[in-house]
């Protein structure tokens, strides 16, 4: 795993999402990693504009030819966008995991941060789920 | 248990495939991707390490007439030279395992059944009466095999060979050659829906084979793909489709059942049974169907389950096969895959979701 795929940015989950954090919005996506393990996506659920989300709870599904993978929110709050695109060519999250986000939320709780991974933790993380 | 390794197991690992236990076996499940796997065996042609595979000869006079005494389908009529799918079922008819017969000679046939069966069919067959003068042979440890598939593999595996038999062999048929002084039983059979070969070998002449078929640029292709292409084409899975609480006729088998034929294992159950499922393969317009997902009728009612499902490469559609409660098989042929408590709708073929260009 080569640490320029790990943008130092932004904040990680332990199941593989990434959040970029700006003021009380998170812009939340799959990591390079999620992509390359799953293989060639081709489905996409997200939910809606206006959902409530808790942190670590469910908000959507990938899936892969072969699996089925839960995403897991790294903030509480309200979706306010949803990138359809990626619903609508989920290989897009193949060619450019940071590139193609998901779901943009208001952050109700900014303490939550304190559940995330920085780049550097992260990093190990993938080198102990390989 | 430490995992068993095929003859191909290095070349796997300097080709970076992501490997799996698979039957007691560390397994390729995919090299590059999925979908360029899948695509190469449709479009072109790919090949499989399928040396996990079990082999059980069968020798002596008696030994097509032993086959055919515990076997559903007609192993006798069959000439010397064809292949037969078959189930193998126990005395209540139910499903041991599903495998192929290939009559190589009169007096020597091959037994091809799948990996993780492989202890189980062998006490069951070896538990029967049996002739004195048949031998059984349990050959799975001394063979590999190669499963080259798709609609160049005949050209491909010609310029390897050169030997006519390789054009010559008809669909489900199988032929004995010689190739570098050694004996090679190559079959016209398969599990993805193309033309191809499944190539029966010594371990040395597999290492060599495959490396000859790299040369060509045959695309390696791992047990995921594998899985995909059987499904397209329609073909069942033991341990999915298939499995000891179902006969074939539970699982879409009964063209394999002949109860005309002279007695054989299970005849007496099977020809009493009345089928409790039906076997259906759906095609679904948006979502992915998979193992154990629900079934419903237009009411909402659960009426079976998904037994496999993925998502098709080639026709880019969720596809499924599913076992219906056949009391629940709705008249208006309307079916529905609960995907996470929703309700989506089906088209159900009764054709293989792809059909290949068989020779």
């Amino acid at each position: 795993m080569s640490a320029k795929k790990i943008p130092s940015n932004l904040k990680y989950t332990v199941e593989h999402e990434w959040a970029d954090v700006n003021g009380d919005i998170a812009t939340i996506g799959i990591t390079d990693f999620a992509q390359s393990s799953l293989g060639d996506i081709v489905f996409v659920e997200l939910p809606e504009v206006g959902d409530k989300l808790e942190q670590g709870n469910t908000f959507g599904v990938v899936e892969s030819i072969k699996s089925v993978s839960d995403l897991f929110t790294p903030f509480s709050g309200e979706v306010l966008e949803v990138n359809n695109k990626i619903v609508d060519s989920p290989e897009l999250l193949n060619n450019d995991a940071y590139g193609s986000w998901m779901i943009k939320i208001k952050i109700s709780d900014k303490n939550q941060l304190k559940n995330l991974l920085d780049a550097k933790k992260y990093e190990e993380h993938c080198e102990t789920s390989h | 248990m430490e995992l068993k390794k095929t003859s191909l197991y290095d070349k796997h690992l300097s080709l970076k495939a992501k490997m799996v236990p698979f039957a007691g076996y560390d397994m390729p499940i995919q090299y590059t991707s999925v979908k360029d796997e899948s695509l190469s065996v449709r479009k072109s042609v790919g090949m499989f390490d399928v040396s996990h595979m079990g082999e059980f000869w069968v020798e002596g006079k008696e030994a097509t007439s032993f086959i055919d005494s515990f076997l559903p389908n007609d192993v006798l009529t069959p000439p010397i030279g064809k292949a037969i799918y078959s189930p193998l079922c126990d005395n209540n008819g139910n499903i041991i395992d599903d495998l192929i017969v290939y009559k190589v000679r009169a007096d020597k046939i091959l037994i091809c059944v799948n990996a993780s069966n492989i202890d189980k069919d062998w006490n069951w067959i070896n538990s029967l009466p049996k002739p004195s003068t048949v031998k059984l042979t349990n050959a799975s440890e001394n063979f590999s095999l190669i499963a080259l598939q798709g609609p160049k593999a005949e050209e491909v595996l010609f310029s390897i060979l050169n030997n006519l038999a390789v054009k010559n062999l008809g669909y489900y048929t199988v032929a004995e050659l010689v190739y570098n002084n050694e004996s090679v039983i190559l079959a016209r059979t398969g599990y993805t829906g193309e033309d191809g070969f499944e190539i029966f070998c010594s371990h040395k002449m597999a290492q060599h084979l495959w490396d000859k078929l790299l040369e060509r640029s045959v695309v390696p292709c791992g047990l995921a793909a594998r899985d995909v292409l059987r499904l397209e084409a329609g073909f069942p899975l033991y341990g999915q489709e298939l499995n000891n609480e179902l006969t074939p006729l539970d699982a879409g088998l009964k063209w394999t059942v002949k109860l005309n034929k002279n007695n054989f294992v299970g005849k007496s159950a099977l020809e009493k049974y009345n089928s409790k499922y039906v076997q259906v393969k759906l095609i679904l317009d948006n979502g992915i169907p998979r193992p154990n997902y629900k079934v419903e009728n237009a009411s909402g009612e659960a009426i079976g389950i998904v037994t496999s499902g993925t998502m098709s490469v080639i026709l880019e559609k969720g596809i499924a096969l599913a076992q219906i409660d056949k009391n629940k098989n709705p008249s208006d042929k309307k079916y529905f895959v609960n995907i996470r408590d929703k309700k989506y709708s089906c088209v159900v073929t009764t054709k293989p979701f792809v059909t290949g260009g068989h020779k």
